[in-house]
């Protein structure tokens, strides 16, 4: 229970102050217009700069399993609308709903009782505690569905079929704060498993919350991102190798395999690393630029071309793996160690909110 | 109850008799064959009333075979019934002497058939009837009928609460085999939220399981799940036939003819309300996010502190009709999927009317959603095989704002983004439509957001689109206007909405965005013009616009007059055609109007807005240009807007050129003189004539084959060939043929010509 109050206190607050209409000549923008409603246009942005990963002690506070479950798997990653009427306190039911609502559906036209436990598929709704960074961030939200193979043996168990989460790390205070206390953001998605479930699990929350799901594409900027924070990382945890895969646009495509070795990647990112020993250091932690990055994968690109005679600038960056994980472009990560766990998510969830429509 | 009934029955039978002799003696002109039936129905009457007594008071155990008073009556009753039905209380009678099988089964299904309703059927007499079914004396076909009929007249029972109230004892005889799909219909016909039971929905379900997957269970799940979401859950396939079959009853072919003959129009329509959507199209898509949700109710629900007493809430789509959303409105849920309200014009009417804020976000989400799904985010998707849905999906969002009368924000955040990518040809209209729909710019962001784009958009464009995009500007402009002037009287009765989401605008703040977007379309309009050489397609478009601004004070009480640049002021000036000088002239007229009153009411009021001195000057050198171009004939003078050099002038060639465009002269009313021409017989052309041939003749801004467009023009040119060779003003003559022939190298011209000059 006590955990459930927690999470509750993690909703984050409202904060839109409710102004009465002063009596003088003042004018309502329409109630529907985009500008006044959310930052929408003008705050969310990728940030420019970030803070350097710090090894978080993460496996003191979220629970070892959770997180050795995290980091087990590679994620399809989603956008998500943030979801109205979510709560923390309602899993337990939200697992039955769900549960009914899959075999509901596997079963067309036939009717499952929601309580009923008669269904082949179990699924569970956890909490992920101590996920979250910033006052404003709901906690993340864990979904696994357990179901017994078809021609299983009565004895056999039922095991782990798909899993998935629902995560915001660091969002965009200025944005969640701008929700109604109605929804809950947790713009960033991970699923692991069939598709269909996949699709299932989507659209029953879509029916629950009025939330959408839209495909979350990694685009040049954040894999470039990745592969700065990863290499970044490299003196504390090593990152055994940088390996990055290029596509070309020519005829016949050509895919370049790009894998530089972790103690040139570490110097490389060191020479064009700005004076790393700022003032501000102690306090805040090393920020890094974009403009570190761009320098980064310059580099990067110069000695390819030095020995190819290949410009990668003309091509497309399509996957980025180093030890601390990997990320495609097509939006499917592993994140392999789990002390980077949420710098990466960061920059997932900011990836994730800058899709989103309003 | 025997009494009761006799009573209420002689009653009846009394009051139609006297409104029957009443209407007779009213229409005493009618034909005799009328009146003499009226009297034979009259008579029969009698003898029904006592059948129905017979029925009423018949002891238990008659026999029925070789009983003749019994088939009297019974051919009697069934003659009323097919010919005009059976009153209310008839129904009652009959329907108790049929189901409490009084003389045995058999007549049961005879009295049935004939069980035809004139106007309503009372409900106690079907509860009745439903509670012998629990007797159990009557054979099950018996039993299926009862049900069936119940169901064909059920639109017609006065009332459904006491129905109702016995739901659950209908509900038990949803285990009979062979009444179970017909109970299922009544039972779907009746339920209400608070019949929705966790026990009996494991009845059904347990009958699932026995009968497998039949339509009429499905049907009732699916309606308990949209009752009660968090009881059951269905997925039903989109190939499942929609609604119970509709059963071929006995009854309704006879009902249809009664009710003809009766002239009611009671609506006994027994067909049901379709929950399940048929999809429009099972073609697969890959990309399904422009499919509208369906609208159904909410699962998730607030946790209730007091569960038990919860008030009643409608879901939504259990409405059909706009009376049952006045009469529901209090107690109305929302849909799971605001979304599926784009589909709905009755749920955006209360969506209209609720003005919930976390509806309306949700609603934005999944229309940003959307839209940024199709037309940012999906480049694969292949535009061509997508743009249908597309197209649809799009008319959809702008006949929902129209009837809103407002642009979404989602829409509103994803134009400004598409704006910058747009080419200005993809669905060009309706992007145009939704961009007329936006709400206020803020002055400070107005340039970037809107101006710019639109800019780069304009000049890169077709003339077409340039029509558009000032239409647009146009219907951007009116909206505007419009909320300024609903929500100014608004602000007077301070009424208080939820403004919250809202950030205020000053009135100032207002007006420079306003301003904004007028000095816009000024810019674009006159470079506009000057590309496309003054196009008349686009200078309507243009006046237009200015037809709206030029009354900003008077119609929408809005303090602001901006007068149009010069370079739509002049091209309108000189257009060759009346109407657009003749626009002109109105909408310089209308700023007259509004400057006058704005400066008389400031005078009264001494209010703090003040029209500038500027805007006056403007108005007046106008007023000037015009007055002396039209009407005194004085082009050219030095304090005018337009100035040429003096050699130049006289260079052209062109005589009296101060008067080029007086009323006279101007072009734009060439085809008034041209008429003018052909009403005057030849033989009076005077001056006026002379001058206007001298005109084309000179001016070589009428070599425009544009201006000489008909016959009777050329008619006209000979004509005046006529007049000056009669006059020996040979010269004259000679150039305006050699003129005329080369501006339209018409034949006659050339032969009086060649005519001439052989002369």
């Amino acid at each position: 229970m006590e955990q459930l109050s927690n999470s509750l206190a993690r909703t984050p607050l409202n904060s839109v102050v409710v102004k009465r209409r002063s009596k003088t000549k003042s004018f309502r923008q329409s109630y529907r217009s985009c500008l006044g409603l959310t930052p929408a246009l003008t705050a969310r942005r990728l940030s420019k700069s970030r803070k350097a990963p710090k090894s978080h002690y993460i496996t003191e506070k979220v629970n070892p399993e959770h997180l050795a479950l995290l980091l087990k798997s590679e994620w399809k990653l989603s956008y998500v609308t943030p979801l109205y009427q979510f709560r923390h306190t309602q899993l337990k039911s939200y697992s039955r709903q769900l549960s009914a609502f899959i075999a509901a559906e596997k079963q067309q036209g036939f009717a499952v009782e929601v309580d009923g436990s008669q269904s082949n598929f179990r699924v569970s709704f956890s909490v992920v505690q101590g996920m979250t960074e910033t006052e404003d961030d709901a906690e993340t939200v864990l979904i696994q569905i357990h179901s017994k193979p078809l021609f299983a043996k009565q004895s056999e168990a039922q095991r782990s079929v798909w899993s998935g989460w629902l995560t915001c790390v660091n969002g965009n205070s200025d944005y969640l704060c701008s929700l109604p206390k109605d929804f809950i953001c947790l713009p960033l998605f991970g699923s692991s498993g069939s598709e269909v479930l996949t699709t299932l699990v989507q659209s029953w929350f879509q029916k629950m919350f009025d939330c959408c799901f839209g495909p979350l594409e990694m685009n040049n900027t954040c894999l470039q991102w990745l592969a700065a924070l990863w290499t970044n990382c490299h003196p504390e945890s090593s990152i055994q190798h940088l390996k990055m895969i290029w596509t070309l646009p020519v005829v016949p495509p050509l895919q370049i395999t790009y894998t530089v070795n972790p103690k040139d990647a570490w110097k490389l990112w060191s020479s064009v690393r700005k004076d790393p020993c700022e003032e501000n250091k102690e306090e805040e932690g090393v920020s890094i630029d974009i403009e570190d990055v761009m320098r980064f994968m310059q580099g990067l690109k110069s000695h390819f071309y030095r020995h190819f005679r290949l410009d990668l600038s003309a091509g497309c960056l399509k996957q980025v793996s180093t030890a601390l994980g990997s990320a495609t472009f097509s939006g499917r990560v592993k994140i392999s160690n789990s002390q980077y766990i949420l710098s990466t998510l960061t920059l997932l969830t900011e990836c994730a909110l800058f899709k989103m429509p309003v | 109850m025997a009494a009761k009934l006799n009573v209420s029955e002689s009653s009846e039978s009394d009051s139609p008799n006297l409104s029957n002799l009443s209407a007779c003696s009213r229409t005493g002109s009618r034909s005799l064959r009328v009146a003499e039936k009226e009297r034979r129905k009259n008579g029969a009457e009698e003898p029904f009333v006592l059948a129905l007594k017979y029925f009423s008071n018949v002891e238990a155990g008659t026999p029925v075979i070789g009983n003749d008073e019994f088939e009297r009556n019974m051919v009697l009753v069934e003659q009323v019934a097919y010919f005009k039905g059976l009153s209310p209380e008839a129904i009652s009678v009959m329907l108790e002497f049929a189901m409490s099988s009084r003389m045995g089964t058999n007549p049961c299904v005879r009295v049935l058939k004939c069980l035809i309703p004139t106007t309503m059927v009372p409900q106690e007499a079907v509860v009745r009837g439903v509670a012998w079914l629990g007797v159990g004396k009557i054979p099950i076909s018996s039993q299926v009928l009862f049900i069936k009929w119940v169901l064909t007249i059920f639109d017609m029972i006065d009332a459904k609460d006491q129905l109702r109230a016995i739901y659950g004892f209908i509900f038990s005889f949803v285990t009979e085999e062979s009444l179970c799909p017909f109970i299922c219909h009544l039972l779907y016909l009746l339920t209400r939220k608070e019949s929705v039971r966790v026990f009996r929905v494991r009845k059904l379900l347990d009958l699932q399981s026995k009968l497998g997957r039949q339509p009429f269970l499905s049907h009732l799940l699916s309606l308990y799940k949209v009752l009660c979401p968090e009881l059951v859950t269905l997925s039903i396939p989109s190939r499942m036939r929609s609604g119970f079959r509709n059963h071929n009853s006995p009854w309704k072919s006879a009902l249809i003819a009664v009710q003809k003959s009766n002239g009611s129009q009671t609506d006994s329509s027994t067909s049901l309300p379709l929950t399940i959507k048929e999809k429009t199209s099972l073609r697969k898509r890959k990309h399904k996010h422009l499919e509208l949700p369906v609208l159904s109710s909410q699962v998730n629900k607030q946790p209730q502190t007091e569960p038990f007493t919860s008030r009643k809430v409608v879901p939504l789509a259990q409405l059909h009709s706009l009376s049952q959303l006045l009469e529901n409105m209090h107690c109305i849920e929302l849909p799971a999927q605001m979304g599926s309200l784009l589909g709905s014009s009755l749920a955006l009417q209360y969506l209209d009317c609720v003005q919930d804020e976390s509806a309306l976000l949700r609603l934005n989400f999944w229309l940003g959603y959307a839209l940024n799904e199709e037309f940012f985010f999906c480049g694969d998707g292949g535009g061509s095989q997508t743009s249908e849905e597309a197209l649809q999906f799009l008319d959809k969002l702008l006949s929902s704002q129209q009837f809103l009368q407002e642009g979404f924000s989602s829409t509103e955040a994803f134009l400004y983004k598409f704006l910058s990518v747009w080419d200005g040809s993809l669905f060009r209209p309706q992007i145009l439509s939704l961009l007329s729909n936006i709400p206020v710019v803020p002055n400070s962001q107005i340039g970037q957001l809107l101006f710019e784009p639109l800019m780069q958009l304009f000049f890169t464009s077709s003339l077409f689109f340039r029509c558009g995009l000032m239409e647009c500007l146009n219907n951007m402009l009116l909206k505007w206007l419009t909320w300024h002037s609903v929500y100014a009287l608004e602000d007077d009765l301070d009424i208080s909405l939820n403004s919250h989401t809202s950030i205020n605008m000053t009135l100032s703040g207002f007006k420079d965005s306003v301003m904004e977007l007028i000095h816009f379309a000024g810019r674009l309009g006159s470079v506009g013009l000057q590309l496309e050489g003054c196009h008349s397609l686009l200078l309507s478009f243009i006046l237009d616009f200015y037809e709206t601004v030029c009354d900003t004070f008077l119609k929408y009480g809005l303090p602001l007059v901006v007068m149009p640049p010069p370079g739509v002021f002049y091209p309108a000036l000189f257009a060759p055609d009346p109407v657009s000088v003749d626009r002109l002239v109105n909408i310089m007229y209308r700023y007259k109007v509004n400057l006058t009153s704005a400066k008389s009411k400031e005078k009264v009021t001494e209010q703090a807005f003040h029209i500038s001195r500027q805007t006056f000057r403007e108005f007046n050198h106008y007023i000037v240009v015009m007055v002396n171009c039209l009407w005194n004939s004085k082009m050219f003078q030095p304090d005018m807007g337009i100035q040429l050099g003096e050699e130049l002038l006289l260079k052209s060639n062109i005589p009296e050129y101060w008067a080029s465009f007086d009323l006279v002269h101007h072009p734009a009313f060439l085809s008034y003189a041209v008429d003018f021409h052909q009403r005057v017989s030849a033989d009076h052309l005077d001056g006026h004539d002379l001058c206007l041939a001298e005109i084309c003749m000179k001016d070589p801004a009428f070599c425009n084959p544009q201006y000489l467009i008909c016959a009777p023009l050329n008619e006209t040119f000979c004509k005046a060939c006529a007049h000056f060779q009669r006059h020996l003003i040979y010269q004259h003559a000679a150039s305006l043929y050699s003129s005329v022939n080369r501006l339209t190298g018409e034949t006659n011209v050339v032969l009086m010509y060649l005519s001439w000059k052989m002369h």
